[in-house]
């Protein structure tokens, strides 16, 4: 964890207008230096727009970026010590994986002998093969073009470097692969990480701190483990993945009432001021009941559906309106048929309450 | 060469200041709109201002008259328009026909060869028509390949068939193929196989599929090749004058003469802006119905 | 379809193709025919094959004269109208701004547009202006024309550039120079040569535009049809031979070229 060194970039106020649209609304951040700070959301969110701004490819409506306490609103891209890795990855296409890597070198004017030097320190660092230094960047696999993308980067030592949802396009095999290397490799440089994705999984395996955008506002900002087990408001819940969610009103101390349901559950203590919000229990801390003091909530619904999701087995359950999901692993199927009644419940500590 | 170095560095500092003062867009688009403004619109409008002249003077700055539209409207001028008309519609409709199974061929046949036989047609392209179209008299002409061969080998004398108005047609139908199958290939490809595939597996005969997905789907490259192959074929001149041998006289052969032999510039003029507002109606109105960003974006 | 159904058909559309294709190459299979007779004037089946007329046309120092004219105007056009194409084709295609559906039709309009009437327009033009008619002026009427073509072609590419590839240059510090050389320009090489190409096949077969404005001078085609009108020599049916060749030759040899690039790429 890097707590305790000072923020690197701040963010105040930062606005992104297009026309009457606000794609950035306000945005108020610290990064701190040397983290890997991942920014998550829906597309359309404005997570990329703001990326853009920090990394230069855009201006800000309104507010103020700085960089280690200097404003760098008016400064263009190619004079921040910053570098982006993009979507598509961006590499030049007529150039080989070296002259890739040395680019910004070369821009630089930086002697060929050393260019090259750095460009094989680079390529060992990230594990591509040296011989690659004269190939076709087109000729590359999937996972080398991120390699390749990486080092140019790199290569000329920026402060912060962005990353532009760069894996969204690539099978889930490989993706978890990289997703390693790129931790790695964050360790190992120590520089300031800055990432967008739309998938929150993704999120919490690389992301020291993670911060949640809707609708141009960032709606929660917090470590991986926060955001999965105190998420501020439903929206921040439901974006793990499907999760049972139970409208309720507060009852007394340590109960809430289900209205919608007519029954009343035992709840983790309430926030502040608590009045209406909802209930949210993970799929996986729900369980099938023999008899209803096994835990400490309970209801009794219809066998509506079953899943089976490679090592686990996913089961919907219909009470009235309400759809509940139960996950098992995939050795504890159930003996139930479609269409029995069936018994479950959860235990309060389980259970997340998070206000309208 | 001291004294121009200042005024050279005085004018890329004017112009590098305008450049900064437009938007990408507009500021890459200047030195063509400056070229076509001084090189399309400006002789074009020269065009209309003489069209309004005094019949067979060259001082255009008098006052305005419509006697040269009189004139059309009176002597047989519009005959030769209609026969332009005519003979460009002729032309698209037969060419419609011959080309459509070259651009099927193209995009769903020939495969890896489509590349190599599009560069066939193209090649034509390259050599003005004058030299394509003599190889058509050669070939036509009494004592030519066609009749001399004939003549060799069954002893027949037979009259050349040139230098008559169907001569006409098919020389323009020749000039003019690669300008219908260019974009019937274009709006062809534009039809994805899983949807034909579809229609056939839904039960659709081969003609139904045809008239049901295919030409539908195709439509815009047709409707493009279409409009350009008979625009361009108003404009047509050279196979009237070498095929044709003058038998027929269009409506660009009319315009010629009033400017060279006649020596009726308004005369001409007008004729043109009567020409230049049929192109330019027809030409506008089938661009605008189409998005030209995802035609030419399917590459 | 029926399997075999659908493989006459193909093999129909074959022998369509074949035909049409003899079709458009006849033409220039009697122009070689009547290239090659030895006498003054065309008669079929050729009596005296011989290469006399090869030996004088190249010989001829009208003909090297004309070769010399059109060379010039086309070797200028091209150069002058790619420069300004490549710059109105990012204006096509890449940026987005407010005049641009209205700029896509006005560049396509000098295409559709009939070339005689454009050329007898210019010929209005320059005499209004006081301009003497000679090459210099057939080199604008070229100009007109082809530029909106090339603009055309080099669109095409453009459409499938990645402007991230842009971004990504001057994220890693190039400026708007750099940028143009290291990347833009590269990148965009094969449309730009096709576009090239193109100016320069087009510029020199032109022959409407030419006739109306080189005035005193003359090029290739405007010599060809004074010829064909009044005057008809063999020599006629080998620089038309010659075109054509020459034409094939640069054609194919870009073609060529342009797919070698395309596969290092990895196209």
């Amino acid at each position: 964890m890097v707590s305790g060194r000072p923020p690197i970039l701040r963010l105040r106020g930062v606005t992104k207008h297009f026309g009457e649209l606000a794609a950035v609304d306000r945005i108020d951040l610290d990064i701190t230096e040397g983290e890997f700070f991942t920014i998550v959301g829906p597309s359309g969110s404005g997570k990329s727009t703001l990326l853009r701004m920090l990394a230069g490819m855009e201006k800000p409506t309104s507010g103020d970026i700085l960089l280690k306490d200097q404003r760098i609103n008016d400064l263009p891209a190619n004079q921040r010590p910053t570098c982006m890795v993009f979507q598509s990855l961006a590499l030049f296409p007529h150039r080989s994986v070296g002259q890739n890597i040395e680019f910004s070198l070369k821009i630089r004017g930086m002697d060929p002998a050393l260019r090259r030097k750095r460009a094989l320190e680079l390529m060992t660092q990230l594990r591509l093969p040296l011989a690659y230094y004269d190939k076709s960047v087109t000729r590359c696999s999937g996972g080398e073009r991120q390699r390749v993308a990486l080092a140019r980067a790199l290569a000329y030592d920026p402060q912060i470097l962005f990353f532009d949802e760069p894996l969204s396009a690539i099978d889930y095999k490989l993706r978890k692969t990289l997703e390693k290397e790129l931790k790695d490799i964050h360790r190992e440089t120590g520089k300031t990480f800055v990432y967008i994705t739309h998938s929150l999984e993704e999120a919490m395996v690389m992301s020291d701190r993670i911060g949640v955008m809707r609708a141009g506002r960032l709606v929660q900002v917090g470590t991986p483990n926060e955001i999965y087990t105190t998420p501020r408001d439903k929206f921040v819940s439901e974006f793990m993945g499907e999760v049972n969610v139970i409208d309720v009103t507060a009852g007394a101390t340590g109960r809430v009432s289900a209205g919608g349901l007519g029954a009343e559950f035992t709840a983790p203590p309430a926030p502040a001021g608590f009045s209406r919000g909802h209930l949210v229990i993970r799929p996986e801390f729900m369980r099938f009941l023999g008899s209803p003091s096994e835990a400490d909530n309970h209801l009794t619904g219809t066998l509506y559906n079953e899943y089976a999701l490679g090592s686990r087995i996913q089961y919907q359950v219909r009470v009235g309106d309400l759809v509940f999901i139960i996950e098992r692993l995939r050795q504890q199927a159930l003996a139930a048929r479609l269409d029995d009644r069936v018994l479950f419940g959860w235990d309060a500590k389980d259970s997340i309450l998070v206000a309208e | 060469m001291t004294g121009a170095a200042p005024e050279a560095a005085s004018v890329t500092r004017g112009l590098s200041v305008l450049g900064r003062l437009l938007s990408p867009g507009p500021r890459n688009a200047s030195p063509l709109l400056l070229l076509l403004a001084i090189g399309f619109v400006a002789p074009l409008v020269a065009i209309v201002s003489f069209s309004f002249g005094e019949p067979r003077s060259f001082d255009v700055f008098q006052a305005p008259t419509l006697a040269n539209y009189r004139t059309i409207i009176e002597e047989t001028f519009y005959q030769s328009f209609l026969w332009s008309l005519s003979f460009a519609a002729l032309t698209v409709v037969f060419l419609a026909i011959i080309c459509y199974p070259v651009a099927y061929g193209l995009v769903r046949v020939f495969g890896r060869w489509s590349n190599l036989i599009t560069l066939f047609f193209v090649l034509p392209l390259f050599i003005s028509e004058n030299v394509r179209l003599y190889g058509w008299i050669l070939f036509f002409i009494k004592g030519g390949v066609l009749l001399g061969g004939i003549k060799a080998l069954f002893g027949v004398d037979m009259e050349s068939v040139l230098f008559t108005p169907p001569m006409i047609v098919f020389g323009m139908i020749y000039v003019y193929l690669p300008f219908m199958l260019f974009p019937m290939t274009l709006g062809l490809s534009m039809v994805p196989t899983d949807v034909t595939e579809a229609a056939s597996d839904l039960g659709a005969s081969r003609w139904q599929v045809f008239r049901e997905v295919e030409l539908p789907l195709a439509m815009p490259g047709i409707t493009i090749g279409a409009m350009l192959t008979f625009v361009l074929g108003i404009g047509a001149i050279t196979e009237a004058k070498v095929l044709g041998g003058q038998s027929i006289i269009v409506i660009t052969h009319d315009i010629e003469i009033a400017f060279t032999y006649s020596q009726n510039w308004p005369l001409g003029a007008a004729l043109s802006v009567l020409l230049m507002l049929v192109v330019g109606v027809l030409v506008l109105a089938v661009l605008s119905r189409f998005d030209l960003d995802r035609i030419l974006r399917r590459r | 379809m029926t399997d075999r159904g659908k493989r006459t058909t193909n093999s129909l559309i074959v022998a369509w193709t074949a035909a049409i294709i003899v079709f458009i190459y006849l033409p220039a299979v009697c122009g070689l025919l009547a290239s090659l007779t030895g006498s003054r004037y065309f008669l079929f089946p050729i009596q005296k094959w011989s290469l006399v007329w090869w030996g004088k046309t190249f010989a001829s120092l009208e003909i090297r004269s004309l070769l010399d004219t059109s060379i010039t105007i086309a070797l200028i056009v091209t150069t002058v109208s790619v420069v300004i194409a490549f710059f109105g084709a990012l204006a096509f295609a890449r940026y987005n701004w407010r005049g641009r559906k209205l700029y896509q039709r006005l560049v396509l309009l000098p295409i559709f547009f009939p070339q005689s009437v454009l050329g007898l327009a210019l010929l209005l033009w320059f005499n209004t202006l006081g301009m003497e008619l000679s090459w210099k002026t057939a080199v604008l009427a070229h100009l007109v024309w082809i530029t909106p073509v090339v603009t055309l072609v080099i669109s095409i590419q453009v459409y499938s550039f990645d402007p991230a590839l842009e971004e990504a240059a001057e994220d890693l510090g190039a400026n708007r120079w750099q940028v143009l050389r290291e990347v833009t320009l590269p990148v965009l090489w094969p449309g730009i040569f096709s576009g090239a190409l193109f100016a320069f096949l087009l510029s020199w077969g032109n022959f409407p535009l030419s006739l109306f404005t080189t005035g005193a001078d003359s090029t290739v085609p405007e010599y060809l049809y004074a010829k064909m009108v009044a005057g008809y020599t063999p020599g006629v049916p080998v620089m038309g031979t010659v075109s054509t060749i020459g034409a094939a030759i640069l054609l194919l040899g870009g073609y060529g070229l342009i797919s070698l690039v395309r596969r290092r790429r990895g196209h």
